[in-house]
């Protein structure tokens, strides 16, 4: 007798995703060893002179320019983040908790193109950041903040922060106060409990948040493009200007497969980079 | 008045011997959570090295009662003093007191050593030092060889005694301890507790228990407060508590007891007599001071205060046995009694004897055989 009898009937629907899913990167992958027939969509032979042609520095230099893109990301992610989600998870009083949840999660359902253009509004030469600071005294002419990378992270963070906040809410939740309690009773005073307690014991919900912001941003297309104009280059920006641009869809398709693998090896570097702090928080 | 002062002098830690300046004094300290009152004005002075046991059911106050001592919550009203200086505004950190939680809090990144090391480290002890105390504090609590475990390398017994060292490492001005026993298993338990019991007396460290359990408040303290909706009952020692409870919430609490009505029907001083059926028990009168003869009375009676004797015996109530529960060292008869008892009395007798000489059904006579045995006006618990 199955005890779980509903579980195929469950599990049926993500089956069907992952069939989707798996489908279409088997034809990336098909496309990626194919040659590209100028002026046609068809593709030709196999080939793997696609891979080959990375190592030209235009795109290495694209996967490096994304690399540093998501680091500086997540990490200003994070530092903003985190006093948001450990003031979340802190305060006593209901009306701030409601504010920096619609503050901090609001982002999630406004979608990335909506976000962005907000950001174009906010950063641009006669936008509201530079008119404010030119009416304020402060600047004498615009600073260029369009078409930066600096642009560029800016609304990047405002995307990846929403995700940020959940998880190290989640980790901060799970931290019992007593803990701080003990470390208060033995003398420590607020910041020696921060660094010495509580900041080691949220470290899981670190590294889970800095490698999901990671990951996001290295597949972040709209606001790259949009903020970037084409300035920033990124591997996402990349991969779209050569297959709906030049239509190489081959090239693209290898870009892409390339970029998975990166940002996978990222990540799974970054989680052994951290396995030792995880570890000394004691909750793996 | 709230609260009432134990009435024995015989006890080295009766309140009012106010030659020791107190190691923790509370005085009239309230707090409220909104709008209800989770302590009303606390009076309470701990003696050095007395073990006082806050005792109470959930949500009596005992547990804020701690909190305010250990300086995690800020009273609204109140002075509290530890040896003798005021800290009602001084933040936890600065008190110097040590705490053992419920579930011991141990932090779960770091080593035995170095959770003991952490109230050392703050003070900014030298290493050698601190390596030193460690090994005493590890010694004392039988732990030595587990400076490198990490605490969830260890038993729910093992944790206790680590908790417990790192507390002590800081020779904190008072040791609080909140329900530490309530994880063990009932084995564990008792030894942890004689263990903990000698551990405090050998270094005399002034102590505050946190429990609901009647037992370990009566076995293990100097005195206890009975505490019940944010109000101290009474402070006393163990056996005054048992003996002479104050009320009639500490006598149904602290033991059990059988609630027999009776009826005034002589004073004298400071004794009254009272009549339950046909027997009459002289008893203290404070308690029913208010009353008048003729008035009627709750009697409370202590199950092992009554014994059988032969039915139609003289000055002995009659009833009726209706169950009996073997025990092993003793049996606990169930006894119907209408007219004198509105619940069938438990009685508590030693031996197996009545096993057979007591089957259910049989009509006995009951002796009241004690001096302990105290009135209080009818009605709820007040």
């Amino acid at each position: 007798m199955n005890k779980r009898p509903f579980l195929g009937w469950f599990v049926s629907p993500a089956g069907l995703v992952a069939v989707g899913l798996i489908a279409a990167l088997l034809a990336v992958f098909q496309y990626s060893v194919r040659a590209y027939v100028p002026g046609s969509l068809d593709v030709g032979d196999f080939t793997l002179q696609n891979f080959a042609a990375m190592l030209r520095p235009l795109y290495a230099f694209a996967f490096g320019n994304t690399v540093l893109l998501c680091f500086e990301t997540a990490v200003f992610t994070l530092l903003l983040a985190y006093p948001l989600a450990y003031a979340l998870v802190r305060t006593n009083s209901s009306a701030l908790r409601s504010f920096i949840l619609i503050v901090s999660v609001t982002p999630l359902f406004l979608g990335e193109v909506v976000r962005t253009y907000s950001w174009m509004i906010v950063l641009g030469n006669n936008g509201f950041l530079n008119t404010l600071l030119i009416k304020l005294g402060l600047l004498e002419r615009p600073v260029q903040m369009m078409f930066t990378a600096g642009g560029v992270v800016a609304a990047l963070v405002h995307v990846t922060m929403p995700i940020m906040v959940i998880m190290l809410a989640a980790a901060l939740s799970h931290i019992d106060r007593n803990y701080e309690k003990a470390a208060e009773s033995l003398g420590a005073g607020p910041v020696r409990i921060f660094f010495t307690i509580t900041l080691p014991l949220s470290m899981p919900g670190i590294v889970a948040g800095f490698s999901t912001a990671f990951a996001w941003t290295f597949s972040a297309f709209a606001t790259p493009q949009l903020i970037g104009g084409g300035r920033v280059s990124t591997v996402s920006t990349l991969i779209y200007q050569l297959g709906f641009s030049s239509f190489n869809f081959p090239f693209a398709a290898s870009l892409s497969l390339i970029g998975l693998a990166l940002s996978l090896a990222v990540i799974a570097l970054l989680k052994k980079a951290a396995s030792p702090l995880e570890r000394m928080a004691g909750s793996t | 008045m709230l609260m009432r002062t134990d009435r024995t002098t015989a006890n080295r830690f009766a309140a009012g011997s106010d030659k020791v300046r107190p190691a923790v004094q509370l005085d009239g300290v309230t707090k409220r959570f909104g709008g209800s009152v989770a302590l009303h004005e606390a009076w309470l002075k701990i003696q050095p090295s007395e073990f006082m046991t806050l005792l109470g059911p959930s949500g009596c106050g005992k547990t804020t009662l701690l909190n305010l001592v250990a300086g995690f919550l800020e009273a609204d009203n109140g002075e509290i003093f530890i040896e003798g200086a005021l800290v009602t505004e001084t933040p936890a950190h600065m008190r110097e007191i040590g705490i053992v939680f419920q579930n011991y809090a141990l932090f779960p990144h770091m080593s035995v050593a170095n959770n003991i090391a952490y109230g050392l480290k703050t003070r900014g002890i030298d290493k050698r030092e601190i390596g030193r105390r460690v090994e005493e504090a590890l010694a004392l609590v039988k732990l030595s060889g587990f400076a490198d475990r990490k605490p969830r390398q260890l038993s729910g017994g093992q944790q206790q005694r680590v908790a417990l060292a790192r507390a002590l490492v800081i020779k904190p001005k008072v040791l609080l301890l909140d329900e530490p026993f309530s994880a063990l298993d009932k084995n564990l338990r008792g030894s942890m507790q004689v263990e903990l019991k000698q551990i405090q007396r050998e270094l005399g460290v002034t102590t505050i228990f946190v429990t609901h359990d009647q037992g370990e408040a009566l076995s293990m303290s100097d005195r206890i407060a009975v505490m019940s909706a944010g109000r101290i009952r009474q402070i006393a020692a163990p056996d005054d508590i048992y003996r002479r409870p104050a009320d009639r919430f500490v006598a149904s609490f602290v033991g059990d007891a059988n609630i027999l009505s009776g009826r005034i029907v002589e004073r004298q001083g400071d004794s009254a007599i009272v009549a339950i059926g046909d027997v009459r028990v002289n008893l203290a009168a404070a308690p029913i001071a208010a009353l008048s003869i003729g008035d009627a009375v709750d009697v409370f009676v202590r199950p092992e205060h009554l014994t059988v004797t032969a039915q139609g015996a003289s000055n002995a109530l009659r009833g009726t046995v209706a169950t009996q529960v073997f025990q092993g060292d003793h049996v606990d008869l169930y006894i119907d009694a209408p007219g004198i008892a509105a619940e069938r009395i438990l009685l508590r007798a030693p031996g197996i004897a009545m096993l057979s000489s007591c089957p259910a059904g049989v009509e006995v006579g009951l002796k009241i055989d004690s001096d302990d045995i105290v009135a209080f006006p009818p009605g709820a618990a007040p």
